[in-house]
């Protein structure tokens, strides 16, 4: 017996794998049974949406940017402080001192402005392909909150690294927010934590940031999930009756003589 | 005698009733996919990572605005508008009445024919085709004039539509406030609101377009705003958010 195959016999990888290797239907059904990333999937799926073509896989890799963003997140979060200027010298301090540092904060950009792009692209793809239609209209709805949650990910995130770029960025952006009729001001009170951008600022978007927004995201995306499997799995064409076709056909033209 | 109907031309499979889709395992054939998209992304993402930096300026400095100073590239488009009319229309109504209408597209557009087709029906890549042209054309030749409008007689520095609109009333004696109203908000409401419709009615006139071309023509109209407003602001916004080429555009300091 190989060692590999003797691995495979003891107590322990039999306690993590539930099943054997999936290369017979009947594991290739239990893998996805029994692994909780997999589980999120049917067990078998129509052959013409697992076509890139069809989905682009558009929405995997919103997914995919997200948890990106939440692991180099988490690693800059360990060396960020939301103070000013601490902010700053903490994201200058990244540049020098921090193992994978630089890296970490240039993934966490790249992959930012790549989830806002794959999202947006994402309902787009949803839109041409009609896969809006019902069942699936309030999954839509989910998705355009997910879009908006996206953009505000994106939005308090560019004011934390407190650099002219930021602050004059989010000086427009919020600049726009505060003209909102007969609310206006209590908008600014609510986003800026003050007339003008400043410390206190930089807390509240932290915050909003870091725990708020993904926490709203990662429910949302539950929800989105759990109805894309509800609503019949990703959408292919309906089943299309001749017969409903020609009533409606026959409707018509009657409707035209009539004019 | 009236020509027969045109029916529901769907293109793409037409499925028969009670004819099953074909399916296929998730393991190996989705799985495969996925972990494929993920492992290239995540390299392409982690070569970006390592060899282009992001950008990290001087420490914030409130007295020193940078000229311009712009949003994040997707705010460009909604500050693109705030060039052209009242912010409160360009910052706040646009973008809720966006999300809003978007959110009902799925309550107005309920016929499932259609649905899982690349834009559904034998017109509905044209009616993408011709609404993208026809949006792009309109929004670029209104940027183009708003940017050169200047009545002489006006005052120093001061031009566009709105503007001019305000010179011209100010001259019947109307109130300021009335006059303002006119060309910062009511006119970029009529062409906001104008534009799609009539988007709408050539595409019904000339497609006999049904509800899912129309919605195909109104969504192209708001996916092509987004690109060429944002590419405006981007690239072609220089010094004072005048019009510049993108290779006279300062980076900022
Ligand atoms: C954080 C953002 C989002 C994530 C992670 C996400 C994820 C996904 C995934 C993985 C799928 C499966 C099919 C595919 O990959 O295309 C999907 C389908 C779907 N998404 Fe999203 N999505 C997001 C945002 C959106 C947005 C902005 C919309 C629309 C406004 C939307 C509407 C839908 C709909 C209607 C489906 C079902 C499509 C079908 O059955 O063909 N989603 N989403």
């Amino acid at each position: 017996m190989s060692l590999w195959a003797r691995f495979k016999n003891t107590t322990l990888y039999k306690s993590i794998y539930r099943n054997e290797y999936p290369d017979t239907p009947r594991n290739q059904v239990l893998v996805i049974l029994n692994s909780v990333v997999l589980h999120l999937h049917p067990v078998k799926v129509p052959r013409r949406a697992v076509r890139v073509s069809y989905t682009w896989g558009l929405g995997g890799l919103s997914l995919l940017m997200f948890l990106m963003l939440t692991v180099t997140g988490v690693w800059l979060m360990f060396y960020y402080v939301p103070a000013v200027p601490g902010a700053y010298e903490s994201m200058k301090a990244l540049d020098t001192d921090v193992i994978f540092g630089p890296f970490a904060r240039n993934l966490h950009r790249w992959a930012a402005h790549g989830m806002v792009i794959a999202v947006w692209l994402h309902m787009t793809r949803v839109f041409y392909t009609g896969s809006y239609k019902p069942p699936r209209e309030f999954n839509w709805v989910i998705g355009v909150v997910l879009f908006l949650i996206t953009v505000l990910l994106s939005f308090t995130g560019y004011l934390l690294p407190w650099d002219q770029l930021a602050y004059w960025a989010i000086q427009v952006g919020s600049n726009m927010a505060k003209v909102t009729p007969v609310i206006g001001s209590y908008v600014q009170m609510a986003l800026l934590d003050g007339y003008d951008i400043g410390p206190s600022t930089l807390v509240r978007w932290y915050t909003l940031h870091v725990i708020l927004l993904p926490l709203a995201c990662i429910a949302l995306m539950a929800v989105h999930f759990w109805r894309i499997r509800k609503d019949g799995g990703i959408s292919t064409p309906i089943p299309y009756d001749e017969d409903e076709e020609e009533q409606e056909e026959l409707a018509l033209a009657a409707g035209e003589t009539n004019e | 005698m009236a020509e027969a109907p045109e029916k529901y031309q769907q293109t793409g499979p037409k499925v028969k009733p009670r004819q099953k889709e074909e399916m296929v395992y998730t393991w190996p054939f989705l799985v495969s996919i996925e972990a494929i998209m993920a492992i290239t992304m995540i390299l392409a993402f982690a070569l970006m990572a390592t060899f282009v930096d992001a950008p990290l300026m001087d420490m914030a400095n409130p007295d020193k605005t940078p000229n311009p100073a712009k949003a994040p590239w997707y705010f460009l488009g909604l500050q693109e508008l705030l060039l052209h009319m009242d912010p409160a229309l360009a910052g706040v109504i646009v973008p809720g009445a966006a999300l809003v209408l978007l959110a009902m597209i799925p309550y107005i557009d309920r016929d499932r024919r259609g649905t899982g087709i690349w834009f559904s029906t034998k017109k509905g890549l044209p009616i993408t085709i011709f609404s993208a042209i026809y949006t792009a054309v309109i929004e670029i030749a209104l940027v183009l004039v708003d940017e050169v409008v200047r009545l002489p007689g006006m005052p120093e520095g001061s031009y566009r539509i709105s503007a001019t609109v305000t010179y011209l009333l100010e001259q019947t004696g109307l109130p300021t406030a009335a006059v303002s109203w006119v060309g910062s908000i009511f006119i970029p409401l009529v062409l906001m609101i104008g534009i799609p419709w009539v988007l709408a009615v050539i595409v019904k006139r000339r497609y006999q377009a049904n509800t899912r071309e129309v919605m195909i023509a109104l969504y192209t109209f708001f996916f092509t705003s987004f690109i060429v407003l944002s590419a405006i602001g981007t690239f072609f916004r220089g010094e004072s958010m005048h019009l510049v080429w993108p290779w006279e555009l300062q980076p900022p300091q």
